[in-house]
């Protein structure tokens, strides 16, 4: 499931911080890392997925370009409120590539699921793409 | 369309004219500082500038930050991870322009090794009587560092946005730069 497109199943993105329309928000759950949600300045950078049900999550993939410090948080809720912070990560640099990073969680419920940038290696990042395993 | 977001750092010594010139550019020129008052802490604007012949633009949150060195420390806290710098000195007092390295420095040491597009800003060029800092002089130092120059006047309201706008289009062009190298990726 970590290469299904995460929209194919009834997932949305419902908050992003920054907004270019050639590269929207949704580009992050297409299942297609050729297509992105790029920055647009400052950090912190935000953005919430929503689920269409709660869903049991044991690994999250992301691919990303820039990211340096990523902060996961996770709601039980209908509404996105309720965050509680599962797991904080500092990826690699990576030069000519992606970074690919995939974070273990515990396999426990979400409904929807926070990530917040807190920097980046460069003054815009880019996320390509997230995928979640059950 | 898109709307970027940059940290501007203000910096410069006291009384070259840093909140003066900032507040003429984002009033559009309502409001006029006659009176000297000095700048504490940081004092944060935003205004948003349109990049010429585009639907996009750059939201400027301009830092202005006490150039007094009792208050650079606290001010430095504030700065967080700086977009671009406008260092501003006035073209009537050599000292104020000896500091813009000084000033130059303390603000690239927050950038973790990245990028950081510029201006150097003399200030005060209705003052040209009492010049003490060469346009030649400013630009060349300006060139050396990869900084943009500009002469302005707040107290005549002459060419204030000019600084601005390139700092806008000067990070606007590192934000078209980097998406087509992202894309070359994907």
């Amino acid at each position: 499931m970590l290469n299904t497109a995460l929209s194919s199943f009834g997932a949305q993105v419902v908050l992003a911080t920054s907004s270019d329309e050639n590269h929207p928000p949704e580009s992050m759950i297409d299942g297609n890392t050729e297509t992105f949600w790029l920055s647009t300045g400052m950090f912190p950078q935000e953005f919430i997925i929503r689920f269409p049900d709660n869903m049991k999550i044991s690994v999250i993939s992301v691919h990303s370009f820039n990211v340096k410090r990523l902060r996961i948080e996770k709601s039980t809720q209908t509404d996105a409120e309720k965050f509680e912070v599962i797991a904080e990560k500092e990826f690699e640099q990576t030069e000519g590539n992606l970074q690919t990073n995939e974070i273990s969680l515990d396999g426990s419920n979400a409904t929807h699921l926070k990530f917040l940038i807190l920097s980046g290696y460069d003054h815009f990042v880019s996320v390509h793409k997230v995928g979640i395993q059950a | 369309m898109v709307k970027l977001r940059a940290r501007c750092i203000l910096v410069g010594d006291a009384a070259v004219g840093k909140s003066a010139l900032s507040q003429m550019f984002s009033s559009d020129g309502s409001h006029i500082q006659k009176n000297y008052s000095m700048t504490a802490g940081v004092e944060l604007l935003v205004k948003s500038v349109n990049i010429p012949e585009t639907s996009d633009s750059v939201e400027l949150y301009i830092f202005d930050s006490a150039g007094r060195e009792t208050f650079v420390e606290t001010c430095e806290k504030m700065w967080g991870q700086p977009s671009v710098v406008c260092v501003v000195f006035e073209i009537s007092s050599l000292d104020s322009f000896k500091s813009c390295s000084r000033w130059l420095e303390r603000v690239r040491a927050h950038c973790n090794g990245l990028q950081l597009p510029g201006v150097l800003v003399g200030n005060k060029s209705d003052l040209a009587s009492r010049r003490e800092v060469e346009t030649s002089v400013a630009q060349e130092w300006a060139q050396e560092q990869g900084l943009q120059y500009h002469e302005t006047s707040a107290k005549e309201m002459e060419n204030c946005d000019a600084p601005f706008l390139s700092l806008a289009q000067a990070f606007y062009a590192l934000y078209q730069d980097r998406r087509q190298m992202i894309q070359r990726l994907g």
